[in-house]
């Protein structure tokens, strides 16, 4: 039996070689042979002679262009640049943000001789505490880290800020609006114009001040620099950037299981249906922009599970492709048709998270494609481009990684962990490039895996954490550990490839703390007559469903801000201006030490006026009082959303167990430099006069930070 | 069921031939721009040459992002050059399918669109060449008309290329067969005269396999035959596009382009 099969499949090979050997005989002749020439120009040969042609030729046009033009170009910038060179300390500084990283635990892994390049850093340079911002929370720190200025003039306070005529949520970082006008033609309705996208977010960026003194930067994912500003240099948006529905992130779970629950944030539940032996579900998008009340668009897909390998087999769009069993898919194009040629360009990636019983596919958020971006999320646009087409696709949602998607349990430690890293590695890649390309200037990245991955595996470093109360120490993991030891190898492979005309500076904008417990703010002004409920109501739903404003002297939305209802500032304030600041050291003074029953700790260990905290144009859009809480506690999930509990303190059990928007002065940031400071108390505010001073440009007179000195500079 | 199909495509392609060239080199030309993606799909590694133009595309950005850094842009246009150089060898694989089947169809096509047939009652050549002989072997070669074709000078002897050149003309519309003797043999070559669309054949060839195959659509000349070839200087035949006249490839060139560049789009092939 083996000899017939093995004749077979000699006669087999035997015949495909003979045809080979034809079809190189025929390819040979018509090579040969010059009378038909004129054949070779088919469309096939044409299709490689143009696409080569163009890929040659529009180079060559850009390079001589660039070549030509450079001599003046350069003798243009040599006055500039002279006196911004002459003058600079350092040829180029690179500044890593690692979002979240905090000195006590990167002194203690040092100390335990984790972390040898942080700690070359340490010996050789800077390693310090730096001050962060009140409230500690990243789009404020990150803000006056960019701008060198305090929250009062760059005007973001939180994520959220309140809209004073409504009591509900805006995105503080930037607002988006389409297009004023539309042509109605039928059931259609077509926007007449540009989508406006305004950046709330106010000041200037040093890089700025750097570009206008002619040097070049590139600036990747750092914090509310969405939407993108003009400035010489290039720059990837990071953490505000929407996703392609438009919010800050929106998972979806397709699954057979039938629930009417919803996901309290940050997800929808989407049904898998089977029809004629085909699994079929659906990924939701954003709203048609063509049809009125028409709903969200959506591209479909198929599954066809395959329980021998524990995999299935996925049609979504044009893509085709298998996943195993807890295997994530590369990003997949998602395109939305709206109708009339109009295409919302996202990605998306694929999670097979369960074949049976039932089947649950996991997608992540629809990220707005960084190769055909809908929305600028670079300086300039085609910057997202070149990084896609260098790299292939990567996320470009602000917060990228699903800590919703964990918190709900739709997603396991493991799974999140590897979608967190994936984009770290994607990130680490545009560092490095960004590295090659900025030989002289400014490069700075922000990585905030160091952030979501604090946040969501602190249970793991308490015994006694809510989250983990009940899993043995054994189980217990080292995701912080290898976090902390992960990025160190990052920094010793970026000092590789830098040289002593070179500052490297490591800071982070915060540090971090437990969050074991939470306080529901709203409820305690509840119980204690600063908020009232309409009658009958003893809880309110979200966004003060319930509450009786006519009869609310405070409230509280975001995870810091305590805020007055003053009158003629909010629709049905009741506070008299005059009123105020009696009521904000009333409520300072209660607030102030409020201590946990329950744990006998102290819940709130500082309560700030925001009227000495804050100073500039922009002071007035504050919340009134920022509540500082204690380690281990933090605003409760409710509270965060407006909502009114019966409980003012309660134990967090989410993975998110592991928190910094707290009592500013207990989650200073971090400062690692390889050139050694001297400064007693750095703050983030200071970094970038530090920087516009080390490369000899004159800092602008409405910083609030100041420069620091290098030791070498003060010793001669 | 594949005999009725052969016959339906044959119906097809002699109605196009009424119709006129231009629909035929249009019709083709679609037909095989879109076979033509089609095969450069099947046969290329289309995820190497996605990520091989992506970078390319890259570097082009590069060149224009960091245009005031000579070392990247130096370096970027290094990089595209090589890039260039990776897509070019990722595309000779598929070219390599590509051409045979591209090749010996528009040997085909060439052979209806590329000459036109004589013109009635206007003069035309008729070019025998020899076998490598003496010069009194050109008087040994005779030449037998039908009644419709006319000598209308004495055959012109050329002993330095070793060929006879008669100049005919044809009376009337119609395929015709004229005779050619030496040595005692003899072997026809066919003419057509008229305006429709015909396959032609400009020369006869003896032996000469690959160059029968690409110029010539009739049998080959005897083995013995003292004849090389026979050949008829037919005119040309040019496709009017805008009151241009054209040689047929180059409308077939830029159309199947276009055809091969919308359809694979639609298919989202990489070329």
């Amino acid at each position: 039996m083996k000899k017939m099969r093995g004749q077979h499949i000699t006669s087999g090979n035997a015949q495909k070689c003979r045809w080979l050997r034809w079809y190189f005989f025929l390819l040979l002749a018509c090579v040969l042979f010059p009378t038909a020439s004129h054949a070779y120009a088919g469309p096939g040969a044409g299709f490689a002679v143009l696409s080569s042609f163009w890929a040659l030729f529009v180079p060559f046009l850009y390079s001589f262009y660039a070549l030509v033009t450079w001599p003046f170009r350069q003798l243009f910038r040599f006055f500039r640049r002279r006196n911004v060179y002459g003058k600079a300390t350092f040829e180029r500084a690179v500044i890593l943000g690692f979002d979240g990283m905090d000195p006590e635990l990167a002194d203690r892994f040092m100390k335990e001789g984790r972390l040898p390049n942080l700690a070359k850093l340490r010996e050789k340079g800077t390693f310090s505490k730096l001050r962060t911002t009140f409230p500690p929370i990243s789009p404020v720190a990150w803000s006056t880290f960019m701008t060198g200025v305090n929250p009062g003039k760059h005007n973001i306070y939180d994520f959220l800020a309140r809209n004073t005529n409504n009591y509900l949520p805006y995105l503080s970082s930037a607002e988006i609006k389409g297009p004023k006008r539309h042509i109605k033609i039928g059931k259609y309705s077509i926007p007449f114009g540009k989508t406006e996208i305004k950046a709330m977010r106010k000041g200037t960026p040093f890089w700025h001040w750097l570009g206008n003194a002619g040097i070049f930067s590139s600036v990747i994912r750092v914090p509310v620099t969405f939407p993108p500003e003009k400035f010489q240099g290039v720059l990837l948006s990071g953490m505000c950037v929407p996703d392609l529905k438009g919010s800050q992130g929106t998972f979806c779970l397709c699954t057979t299981r039938t629930s009417n629950d919803k996901f309290r944030e940050g997800g929808v539940r989407v049904p898998i249906e089977r029809k004629n032996g085909v699994y079929r579900s659906y990924v939701p998008g954003p709203d048609n922009p063509l049809v009125e009340k028409a709903g969200e668009l959506r591209v479909d897909f198929e599954i066809s599970p395959e329980a021998r390998s524990k995999s299935a087999r996925f049609v979504f769009g044009s893509e085709k492709f298998t996943l195993k069993l807890g295997e994530y898919s590369e990003w997949i194009p998602a395109q939305f048709k709206a109708g009339m040629g109009v295409t919302a360009h996202g990605i998306c990636r694929f999670y097979l998270k369960e074949l049976s019983p039932e089947i649950e596919v996991y997608v992540t958020p629809v990220n707005i494609d960084p190769g055909r971006p809908d929305l600028p999320i670079s300086h300039p646009v085609t910057y997202s481009i070149y990084l896609a087409k260098l790299y292939g696709p990567y996320a470009t949602l602000g917060l990228a990684e699903d800590t919703w998607a964990l918190n709900e349990h739709v997603l396991d430690d493991d799974a999140f962990l590897a979608q967190a890293y994936g984009n770290h590695e994607d990130r680490e890649r545009m560092l490095f490039d960004a590295l090659d390309k900025t030989r002289q200037g400014l490069c700075t990245c922000v990585f905030d895996t160091t952030d979501r991955v604090q946040h969501m595996f602190w249970r793991y470093l308490e015994e006694d954490h809510p989250a983990v109360r009940d899993v043995p120490q054994s189980q217990k993991r080292l995701v912080i550990q290898d976090l902390y030891e992960r990025m160190d190898r990052l920094i010793g492979r970026v000092m590789e490839k830098i040289d002593d005309d070179t500052l490297l500076m490591v800071i982070s904008d915060h540090g971090f703390k437990s969050f074991a417990r939470c306080m529901n703010l709203n409820a305690w002004l509840h119980q204690n007559g600063y908020l009232t409920l309409k009658d009958g109501k003893s809880e309110s739903g979200d966004w003060f469903e319930d509450v009786d404003w006519s009869r609310t002297r405070a409230y509280t939305m975001g995870l810091n801000g305590l805020y007055l209802n003053i009158k003629g500032r909010e629709k049905q304030g009741i506070v008299d201006r005059s009123e105020a600041e009696a009521l904000k050291k009333e409520l300072q003074k209660k607030l102030n030490g409020l201590v946990d029953p329950a744990s006998g700790k102290v819940g709130v260990t500082g309560v700030f006026i925001t009227d000495a905290v804050y100073r500039g144009p922009y002071a007035e859009n504050a919340p009134d009082l920022l509540v500082g809480y204690g380690a281990g506690y933090r605003a409760s999930w409710d509270s965060v959303m407006g909502k009114v509990t019966g409980q003012i303190f309660e134990d967090n059990i989410k993975a998110w167990s592991g928190d910094h928007c707290i009592d500013p002065r207990l989650v200073p940031g971090v400062l690692f430099s390889s050139h050694r400071f001297v400064e007693e108390e750095p703050a983030i505010v200071d970094v970038a006069p530090t920087i516009l001073k080390l490369f000899g440009l004159t800092l602008p007179s409405h910083f609030d930070g100041k420069p620091w000195t290098l030791a070498a500079q003060k010793n001669s | 069921m594949a005999v009725a199909r052969h016959g339906v495509a044959i119906a097809a392609f002699k109605f196009l031939l009424l119709i006129s060239p231009l629909a035929i080199v249009v019709v083709l030309s679609v037909v095989v721009g879109s076979l033509m993606v089609v095969l450069f799909g099947y046969t290329s590694d289309q995820k190497a040459i996605a990520i091989t133009k992506d970078q390319v595309k890259a570097h082009l950005l590069a060149v224009r992002l960091y245009r005031d850094q000579i070392p990247v842009v130096m370096s970027s246009y290094g990089k595209i050059l090589r890039g260039t150089g990776r897509y070019l060898k990722l595309s000779f694989k598929p070219l390599l399918w590509v051409i045979v089947p591209i090749t010996l169809l528009m040997v085909q096509v060439d052979r209806y669109l590329g000459a036109a047939p004589l013109p009635p009652n206007l003069p035309f050549l008729l070019t025998v060449h020899l076998t490598g002989q003496t010069s009194d072997a050109l008087n040994d070669v005779t030449l037998v008309l039908p009644p419709e074709i006319a000598m209308t000078a004495p055959p012109v002897h050329v002993p330095a290329e070793n060929a006879i050149v008669w100049r005919l003309v044809a009376s009337k519309e119609g395929k015709y067969d004229v005779k050619i003797a030496a040595a005692g043999q003899s072997a026809a070559k066919t003419v057509r005269v008229g305006s429709d669309l015909a396959r032609i054949s400009t020369v006869r060839l003896r032996g000469q396999f690959w160059e029968r195959m690409f110029s010539s659509a009739e049998p080959a000349l005897p083995e013995n035959f003292p004849v090389d070839s026979i050949s008829i200087n037919y005119p040309d035949r040019d496709i009017e596009i805008a009151g241009y006249g054209m040689n047929w490839i180059w409308p077939f060139f830029i159309l199947s382009m276009v055809a091969g560049f919308i359809f694979k789009e639609i298919r989202g092939i990489r070329i």
